[in-house]
């Protein structure tokens, strides 16, 4: 039973969404509830999933693999560590209450569920791929529903030019702009996302089938190639291929993360999205972009990581300034959320670029603490959009007489979103930050800068819309008073400051996940040490470091035990 | 070379699904003839029905493994055979019954529009067959005879007839071209059987012969610089001719053009490997950019048709066994998605009465179930997981990276984000923009057949692609005895082409 987990969880959104294609949109009901039903099957999967993973095994669990072609050497091999397990969870968690979010939706219900889940069931199909074609497969996956979601139920957003102009300058967005010809529809947001991710994907690919060729092995199992393949060394274009390759898979997939400059579809297609879409996508769907680096380039070119990931370092500053810098200027409810994710990804950057244990584990939890707090922030941005159908926080006022609850539950999201203590992202930004500070004390300044930058942009909105003068046109906006509206973000708060508080069991599995990887890239491991696929992590990863200490201990005992990783020539 | 003309009866049975078909064709024309009051749509069933019965025919020559050579090599039934027979003879039903509404609006010899259809599969049957070039040409130039009648079926619309006529020029030349190409190579080697010219000197005669042969065949399959019939004759044939046009010539162009590369020319890879890159670059390139100009549906499949063929010439460039099985396999992927597009154009049309663009504005409302089929079928040709056309498309791209074809597949790998762009302008209008007339689109429940089976074999392939990919490797297995795992230097290479 247990052993298929990752079934149930890849699979009941899939026939969820196979399902409502035979239901008739007269029955509202009946495709909301199928809707959820196979939502819920997959929630209370990837609880056990997560639960039932164990941290002191570590490794890969839950494998699963059928073979699927012969020829090209591909199998649907499934499995998570201690990095894929928490995404699982936070991608079943936002499906679910993306779900509840999209309750209210009249137009052709039917198809935004079967879109909404087959984007959520492929981006957990990414989180649990142990084929690097698989990998791939999912990922491109997730991109079209993305466009129908944003095309068919999105929203267009009015004058964008003006509402980035402060005081009559222009504060575009420069680097987006290059494509951004003023257009501000959602069907040019959907079409840019295609176009970037595919244009970023098929580099992404390329590595991936240069890793193939050049491997010699004759397959796309990850397991297989981080033993075997070795890629080190071999002169191309004045370099080495395993650079290139690394160089084509890290922004191949950085672009969905989206690290600056790559970025600029982002905030657009955020904002051009349905609230539940908007939640998938910067919950859980730039996570994509981290996952998959670490995934492949960590995993299968360690050494070149060592050596080339300062690049994301320098980069991930410009990501957390001008997301920052973007989000305080702008001034439409779903440009700041985006901005600000597109911000805080470049902390999940730092954290990797920093490679130890507590950075990298850091990175880890972030990814799942983001999820949680801007779910939770773009559910109740969409709720205020449903109620007023406007997004320009000028206009907006004093709604927190209409929507205490949902106004209370914003101060929550903010809180979480800024990094309270008492909440997952407190953790996981301490953690960032610490761990880094050794190698790149610069980078965390600017970090400490994005989390005050945070705090004023996210301030200025919550002002902005819930406080001040109301505007009476708004009059008629009211609370979220049913369940169906209230338990999405009840889900979303609990759990992140369930994990806030009790972090234990989240910090075990993440740092089984992390320590070998770490020790992987830190440490020179020979190529094809052994014949046993898990054999490297069993025999490094747990025996130095006790993972059910106290964090703050464990981290101090965590950072001596880098190992020179700070020193490059 | 000796001919022995007395056949025995098993060498009839290598030739069973073509005669059986051949009578069937008679038969047909015979009810067409002594009951003119029969419906014309028992005629369509009635030439599916044959079309089935051969089918069975060669699946069951699969299943017992005949194989065989008759007329002193000139026609050969060998696994690939039997392949793209099956290939041909399944594009022929798809297209019969997507024709049998369509049919009506042809003023006169609607009975000997299935006739034609089926006659010009017979004579791609016999090119899939063909092992030897005057076999080849005898075969194409039958095949085409029915297209050039078929492309200019709309008597009274001026396209129809341009596109007739154009085709029938270009293609004549195309004829005149490979004949000359024949001769050549006939007067350098003294072959004609494929199989037994792969000793031959590369002579400037031999290299022009096969560059003139390779025009020829290029034409067939509409690569790039011998293109410019496709966008017009697309679009002015009557649409199920379209939709035949654009899989069911290709296919067996391509056969033709694997056993030259792979069989005859196997020695000369390093040659042709440029010629092909060359073709390939530019055929993807220019389809796509040229397709997001378009503002006709068959003028944009036509121009995605000839970016598919430069994806496909991508495997051919691989020249291994590999690159044949990826071709054949995309070749699959591609008519189930190929054909299943133009039947809903067919159903639009039927419903609209034209075939722009922005007459798909808001189909999503008017017809959730076209609508869906449709995006399938486009996001396969786009090569979207987890449709048949990603499996393809990868699946040539391995082979090819194998060969380290690395230009090749980093323009393809553009192409595709190229292509991604004016497929989505479709489904745009399709998902996204609201419908000017919002009455629901009916559709016939032969055509609503062709475009189910579009689907199953798109999603299908896609999801579980083992059983094809297993049937295309069994297929090729022929190119195992003349390809070596690494081609050697010829030695002293000429230079041809790119």
């Amino acid at each position: 039973m247990g052993e298929y987990a990752l079934f149930y969880i890849l699979f009941a959104p899939f026939l969820g969404a196979l399902g409502l294609i035979f239901v008739s949109n007269r029955q509202p009901l009946l495709v909301r509830s199928i809707a959820a039903g196979s939502a819920f099957i997959s929630l209370i999967a990837s609880i056990y999933l997560f639960y039932a993973y164990d941290p002191v095994k570590g490794g890969f669990q839950f494998i699963q693999r059928i073979e699927w072609s012969r020829q090209l050497g591909i199998s649907l091999h499934l499995g998570v560590d201690g990095i894929g397990t928490p995404l699982v969870l936070a991608s079943t968690i936002l499906l679910f209450a993306g779900i509840f979010v999209s309750w209210h939706i009249k137009d052709r219900a039917k198809e935004f569920y079967i879109w909404l889940l087959i984007l959520a069931a492929a981006t957990i199909g990414v989180f649990m791929s142990l084929d690097l074609f698989f990998l791939y497969f999912f990922y491109e996956m997730s991109v079209i529903p993305m466009y129908l979601l944003l095309g068919m139920w999105g929203s267009h957003t009015k004058k964008y030019l003006e509402m980035t102009d402060s005081e009559g300058m222009k504060l575009r967005d420069s680097v987006g702009f290059i494509f951004n010809f003023g257009s501000n529809s959602k069907e040019y947001a959907a079409m840019k996302l295609v176009l970037f991710l595919s244009a970023f994907a098929v580099a992404a690919l390329m590595g991936i089938l240069l890793i193939y060729k050049y491997s010699g092995l004759n397959t796309f199992d990850i397991l297989v190639l981080r033993e075997h393949a070795n890629l080190m060394n071999i002169p191309v274009l004045g370099t080495t291929l395993d650079k290139i390759i690394w160089i084509l898979v890290f922004f191949g997939f950085a672009s969905i993360a989206p690290l600056w400059p790559m970025h600029s579809w982002s905030p657009v297609g955020h904002a051009a999205a349905p609230a539940a879409t908007s939640m998938l996508h910067a919950g859980v769907l730039m996570k994509l972009g981290h996952f998959s680096i670490i995934r492949v380039a960590f995993e299968i070119l360690p050494e070149t990581t060592r050596e080339l990931m300062p690049i994301a370092a320098v980069l991930c500053m410009f990501s957390i300034i001008y997301g920052g810098f973007v989000a305080f200027y702008a001034k439409d409810t779903k440009y700041v959320i985006g901005y600000s994710s597109s911000s805080h990804m470049g902390y999940v950057f730092l954290g990797m670029a920093a490679l130890n244990y507590i950075s990298l584990s850091g990175a880890v939890i972030y990814m799942f603490a983001h999820a949680m707090a801007t779910g939770m922030l773009f559910a109740m941005a969409g709720w205020v959009y449903d109620q007023t159908h406007t997004r320009d926080i000028p206009s907006l006022g004093g709604l927190s007489n209409k929507m205490p609850f949902i106004s209370a539950c914003f101060i929550v999201g903010c809180m979480a979103s800024i990094g309270m203590p008492g909440t997952v992202n407190f953790i996981a930004e301490i953690m960032i930050i610490v761990g880094s500070w050794d190698k790149y004390p610069l980078q965390v300044i600017v970090a400490m800068l994005g989390i005050v930058l945070t705090l004023a942009y996210l301030f200025k909105m919550m002002r902005g819309l819930f406080y001040g003068p109301m505007n009476q046109k708004y009059g008629h906006a009211h609370d979220a008073v049913s369940t169906v509206d209230r338990l999405p973000l009840l889900i979303m708060i609990t759990v992140s400051i369930g994990f806030g508080i009790f972090p234990m069991h989240l910090y075990d599995v993440v740092r089984s996940g992390v320590d070998p990887l770490v020790v992987r890239i830190t440490e020179v491991v020979p190529v094809a040490q052994s014949g046993s696929e898990e054999g490297v992590q069993h025999a490094v990863g747990h025996s130095k470091i006790p993972l059910t200490s106290p964090i703050i201990v464990d981290e101090v005992a965590a950072t001596s035990l880098q190992i020179s990783g700070g020193e490059r020539e | 070379m000796i001919f022995s003309l007395n056949l025995s009866f098993s060498d009839l049975l290598l030739l069973l699904p073509e005669i059986l078909l051949t009578c069937w064709l008679c038969l047909v024309i015979t009810v067409d003839f002594v009951s003119p009051r029969l419906p014309k749509e028992q005629l369509a069933y009635l030439s599916v029905a044959g079309l089935v019965l051969t089918l069975g025919c060669l699946a069951w020559f699969d299943v017992a493994h005949v194989s065989g050579a008759l007329f002193g090599n000139m026609f050969v039934l060998d696994r690939m055979a039997i392949f793209f027979k099956v290939f041909i003879l399944g594009a022929t039903i798809l297209v019969i019954l997507s024709s049998v509404e369509y049919v009506n609006r042809f003023t006169l010899f609607r009975g000997e529009y299935y006739v034609l259809v089926v006659m010009s599969a017979i004579g791609m049957m016999f090119m899939a067959s063909a092992n030897d070039l005057l076999s080849v040409f005898v075969s194409l130039e039958f095949s085409t005879l029915g297209f050039y009648v078929l492309v200019s079926y709309l008597r009274e619309d001026m396209a129809s007839n341009e596109a007739g006529l154009k085709f029938f020029i270009l293609g004549v030349f195309a004829a005149g071209l490979f004949a000359y190409g024949i001769s050549l190579v006939y007067g350098e080697t003294g072959q004609l059987v494929f199989s037994e010219m792969s000793s031959a000197q590369a002579t400037p005669g031999l290299i022009i012969g096969f560059l003139l042969i390779f025009a020829a065949l290029g034409f067939k399959i509409g690569a790039v610089p011998f293109h410019s019939w496709i966008p017009d004759t697309y679009h002015g044939a009557p649409t199920p001719v379209t939709a035949f046009l654009s899989i069911a010539p290709k296919g067996a162009a391509l056969v033709i053009l694997l056993r030259i590369f792979l069989v005859a020319l196997a020695s000369f890879k390093p040659v042709w490997v440029y010629l092909l890159v060359a073709v390939s670059i530019v055929s993807m390139t220019y389809g796509n950019i040229v397709a997001i100009a378009q503002r006709n549906i068959k003028r944009l499949l036509a121009y995605s048709g000839i970016a598919q063929i430069g994806n496909v010439l991508i495997g051919l460039a691989a020249g291994t066994k590999m690159g044949s099985d990826a071709i054949l396999f995309y070749l699959l992927a591609y008519l189930f998605a190929n054909i299943g597009a133009f039947a809903v154009v067919i159903a639009v049309s039927h419903a609209i009465g034209r075939d722009e663009i922005e007459d798909y504005r808001g189909l999503n409302r008017r017809s959730p179930f076209l609508a869906f089929a449709m995006l399938l079928f486009l996001l396969s040709l786009a090569g979207v997981p987890p449709l048949a056309g990603f499996i393809g498309k990868l699946y040539i791209f391995v082979a090819a990276i194998k060969e380290g074809l690395y230009t090749l597949i980093t323009v393809g790998l553009i192409n595709i984000v190229i292509s991604m762009y004016y497929y989505l302008i479709v489904v745009k209008q399709m998902y996204i923009n609201e419908p000017i007339d919002p009455s629901p689109i009916r559709i016939s429940g032969p055509m609503k057949a062709v475009i189910y089976v579009g689907l199953a074999g798109t999603l299908v392939i896609g999801i579980y692609p083992q059983p094809f990919t297993d049937w295309v490797v069994d297929a090729t297995l022929m190119f195992s005895n003349f390809l070596t795992p690494s081609a050697t230097a010829v030695p002293s290479p000429v230079h041809v082409g790119g």
